[in-house]
């Protein structure tokens, strides 16, 4: 931090003064220079004895919730939802709730490091004029050999970087995050842009639902915006006084969504697309619709037989739904990570305007914000790039690469081949440690910026980040670090981006939010950038969401891929799927690894779900190890005898099994990353939903911390 | 401090319809109450200290089958078990707050009061788990940081009553329904837990207690728990 303060600036900080509210304030810790204050006037944020709230958003994972974090004595110490935000309304998940342990980990990155690769003997500590140099280096060399490869949050440092590669000539940056991967984002937005002719993620009204068919959507644990629907779940079941809406979900393993349905159909997967066709088909034949070509070929018999569900349950379910006054049709996660995703994601999004719900309350809408794609196709031509060694220089922000991606996609081999890379991660994760510098950022609850809310919130809202507490090591927020860079480059550059600092860059991007209708409004950015910041971001009064203008089905017959075949007792279809670890990112929460599983209550290590009947068959019992092996790789892991699976299934939660980020995540369970394929689908997204796997025992035993064996605590231990 | 008309009964109500077991309300108590992480052999011995567990059942055979969910913290017992066999008065009922306190600095660690809870509700700290520097930034003032040998459970977060309670006093007003949330209640994202003072039929808590789908755990035990749950998985009219 500066020590100067400028008259504008002090004009600015004493302005700031009449905008704070008792409560939220809209002046932070890192108000960017330091004010020096007698003892009888404290900075509001160390008033001894009393607590000082500050607004902020939350980036455990990429949703935007708001929260509010309770600081005392100038330490963080609850974060609290934000009751006016339109994503969360107050509420939390428990990453949220936990994000303090990131903040005050014992292991971060505390200063910038010149890393050497991992190479401990040339390691050593570096001071920010020294990585400034480097950067200003790195981005001075030729523009077509720098990549950036980008987290999925935070949008205002995209957009920075966007913009500086735009001006200097280079690729845009490449945007990742695992989840996005889970969730089938990249499937859900191509789906949107053939189906209602925009690219945009579409929003479903779960709380005014009747009759909802949720096929891989796992909304109650980490897809798209999981506070945001499980609380429209609560109202879908209690919020009307007459009504309990009625949830089915298709998926081979129970999640904790399809735990929570009425009815879980455990179908093959794969089988997903051709029994959306059929229902499109059999819907609309109920209500008396014409049956779009592209479904009218499919029959009952055939999604029956290659799904496994009964042609009398697929008839009895397409009734059900075409009776329901609101039904609801969500594609999503494992459903589209099949060779036929896009095909699954359109005919479900079809199957929506077949009931007339678009724009209808309990129906599907579309949601305004610009997306910012993350595509697993573009980081895989990045890889290609990599390999080819056609890329010199690699800054890495807000993305674990070498933990996140399938390990098949050679990104640790194709990292070797990169002259220069440069990390601006937090904390030490595998990524960081096989890099050539780290430039720590700051954590997010010291941090300023803001993320555009994609999928959780019914109107335009930006969210806001203001740091709560004074940065505790020596860390530096990337876009200073780079704006610092660019400055350096010289006059062509420099003049692209004339601002001082992040804030100023940030404030001049909202100065199109001050005359676009929000809840608030100001004179001018100063007094604006205060109520930012008190409120916790920008959103508008009234909910306004567009409906579809359009809806066009799948043109011609779809030749269905049918499920790939297994080996009985020999081969399964291997399930990936995230947990309360979200990208991997959480693993260093203790409370995170100690929270126990929504579903197994198996807490700090990784395990492998398998039907009791089928580790019968097996001879294998809780707590074996086996091996679980795929074409791309293997893992190990402990048997959980999972009740609600398929026999011919298995999954292995995502999350655990780091080589690195510190003393919780590091040497736990295993990554089941390894043996994911690099397939993609039409949409570009990858086919991890139906990997063929073995399973062979290890002869070994690793005894899983399980918290429900709490209840037999006087009979089974 | 202005004078109280009557002591508020506090009472929690559990929607099991809504609940969906996501656990953000044992994260929430757990950052609230300064809680340690006991790491993963000791959760194996049964010894995480969870004032809040989430006991879920497999409900049915497959391919009929779902988890059931009942989010268990300390029932607040009016008539409660462990406070009479403790033997120095560190499991005591509280006459402002008509909820069971622990007392950490009079617990000599009998345990006692975990045998007598039918609940599993107190958690024992069997050892003395350090957070280390700068984690414990994080601890919470308002709440005691337990060490080896002391019982400790849910508190209904008593010190969040008390300040809700001190506010309302300060600015001479009764407190109003819905201002003072526990942390757990604070995050649930599905809405399914409502606090509130049992005792004013007005009160949201009270209105949802009210309803046809209302149980309490071991009710034939007549412990008289202040925690009512509501049956999920349909309505039974009410």
């Amino acid at each position: 931090m500066s020590n100067t303060l400028s008259r504008r600036d002090f004009l600015k900080l004493s302005g700031l003064g009449a905008a704070v509210s008792a409560v939220l304030t809209g002046c932070g810790p890192m108000a960017r220079y330091i004010v020096r204050k007698p003892y009888t006037s404290m900075p509001e944020y160390n008033q001894t004895g009393l607590s000082t709230y500050y607004a902020s958003t939350c980036r455990e994972c990429p949703a935007g919730c708001g929260i509010i974090v309770r600081t005392k004595e100038g330490r963080a110490i609850t974060i609290e939802g934000n009751p006016q935000h339109p994503v969360n309304r107050g509420r939390l998940c428990s990453r949220g709730v936990t994000a303090q342990q990131g903040l005050y980990n014992p292991d971060r990155i505390r200063g910038p490091v010149f890393q050497a690769r991992g190479d401990a003997g040339r390691a050593k500590a570096i001071t920010w004029d020294e990585a400034l140099n480097v950067v200003q280096q790195a981005l001075a060399s030729s523009p077509d050999q720098i990549a950036f490869l980008l987290g999925a949050a935070p949008d205002h440092l995209f957009d920075l970087v966007s913009e500086m590669t735009a001006t200097l000539g280079a690729p845009a940056p490449v945007r990742y995050n695992a989840l996005t991967t889970f969730e089938g984002r990249t499937t859900l937005l191509e789906a949107a842009r053939l189906t209602f002719g925009e690219e945009t993620l579409p929003y479903f009204d779960l709380a005014n639902a009747d009759v909802t068919f949720a096929f891989g959507a796992n909304f109650l644990e980490n897809w798209l915006s999981p506070v945001a629907y499980t609380r429209a779940y609560g109202e879908f079941r209690q919020g009307r006084p007459t009504r309990r809406g009625y949830l089915v979900v298709f998926e081979a393993r129970q999640s904790l969504t399809a735990g929570n349905a009425d009815e879980w159909i455990p179908i093959r997967p794969g089988s997903e697309a051709i029994l959306a066709a059929v229902f499109n088909r059999l819907v609309a034949e109920a209500r008396g619709k014409p049956v779009s070509p592209a479904f009218s070929t499919v029959t009952v018999s055939a999604a029956a037989a290659a799904s496994g569900v009964s042609e009398e349950k697929i008839r009895q379910l397409a009734q059900l739904f075409a009776a329901a006054s609101h039904p609801l049709a969500i594609p999503g996660g494992s459903a589209l990570a099949q060779a036929d995703g896009l095909m699954t994601a359109r005919s479900l999004l079809y199957l929506n305007a077949v009931v007339e719900n678009l724009g209808q309350p309990g129906g599907v809408f579309l949601t305004p914000a610009q997306v910012a794609a993350t595509d697993f196709a573009a980081v895989k031509e990045l890889v290609r790039r990599m390999t080819d060694s056609k890329v010199k220089v690699l800054f890495i922000h807000g993305v674990n690469p070498l933990f996140e991606l399938p390990g098949a996609l050679g990104f640790g081999e194709a990292l070797a081949k990169v002259p220069l890379v440069i990390s601006f991660a937090s904390f030490p994760d595998e990524t960081a440690l096989a890099s050539d510098y780290i430039l720590p950022d700051h954590t997010p609850l010291e941090s300023f910026g803001y993320q555009r809310v994609l999928a959780g919130s019914d109107r335009p809202a930006y969210s806001s980040f203001q740091p709560v507490v004074v940065p505790l090591y020596d860390t530096r927020a990337t876009a200073d670090v780079l704006l610092a860079a660019v400055k350096q480059l010289g006059m062509a550059a420099a003049q692209a981006f004339p601002y001082k600092d992040e804030v100023e860059y940030i404030q001049q991007k909202l100065l199109p939010l001050i005359e676009a209708g929000g809840f608030y409004t100001a004179p001018e950015i100063f007094t604006f950038w205060s109520r930012w910041l008190q409120y916790g971001g920008w959103w508008k009064p009234q909910a306004e969401l567009s409906a579809p203008r359009q809806a066009v089905p799948p043109e011609e017959a779809f030749p269905f891929t049918p499920p790939v075949e297994l080996e009985e007792g020999k081969q399964f279809y291997l399930i990936t799927f995230p947990n309360h670890f979200g990208d991997g990112s959480g693993a260093n929460r203790p409370w995170l690894q100690e929270l126990p599983d929504w579903m197994t209550t198996v807490t700090w290590n990784s395990w492998v779900e398998i039907h009791p009947k089928t580790a019968e068959e097996l001879g294998l019992h809780d707590d074996d190890v086996v091996r679980i092996s795929t074409p791309f790789g293997f893992v190990e892991a402990s048997v959980y005898r999972y009740p609600a699976i398929r026999p011919d299934t298995i999954a292995i939660p995502f999350g655990q099994g780091h080589t690195a980020l510190g003393r919780w995540a590091e040497g736990r369970g295993c990554n089941p990353a390894q043996v994911l394929p690099t397939t993609t689908n039409a949409a570009g997204d990858l086919t991890f939903g139906s990997v063929v796997a073995t399973i062979l025992p290890t002869g070994k035993r690793r005894p899983l911390a399980r918290v429900e064996s709490k209840e037999g605590i006087y009979g089974e231990h | 401090m202005a004078e109280q008309k009557a002591p508020q009964k506090w009472g929690l109500v559990v929607d099991l319809d809504r609940c969906t077991g996501c656990n953000a309300c044992i994260a929430a108590c757990s950052m609230e109450n300064n809680i340690p992480f006991v790491g993963e052999d000791e959760v194996a011995y049964g010894r995480g200290l969870y004032w809040l567990y989430n006991k879920r059942e497999w409900r049915g055979e497959y391919p009929e089958i779902k988890p059931a969910f009942e989010p268990v913290m300390c029932q607040q017992c009016g008539n409660a078990p462990c406070e009479p066999v403790c033997p120095v008065f560190a499991s005591v009922h509280s006459e402002e707050e008509q909820i069971n306190l622990a007392v950490y600095n009079r617990c000599v660690g009998t345990r006692y009061c975990a045998n007598n809870c039918p609940y599993h509700a107190r958690q024992f700290n069997y050892f003395d788990y350090e957070l280390p520097e700068p984690m414990n930034s994080y601890l919470n003032p308002d709440v005691t940081v337990r060490r080896r040998g002391v019982m400790e459970k849910c508190t209904f977060c008593v010190q969040r009553i008390v300040r809700g309670r001190q506010k309302a006093a300060a600015e001479g007003r009764e407190v109003e329904d819905g201002e003072i949330q526990p942390a757990c209640v604070q995050a649930c994202p599905a809405g399914a837990l409502v606090f509130g003072d049992v005792s004013n039929p007005e009160s949201k808590a009270s209105q949802m207690a009210r309803n046809q789908r209302r149980y309490q755990l071991l009710e034939e035990l007549g412990t008289l728990p202040r925690v009512t749950y509501l049956k999920g998985g349909g309505r039974y009219g009410g």
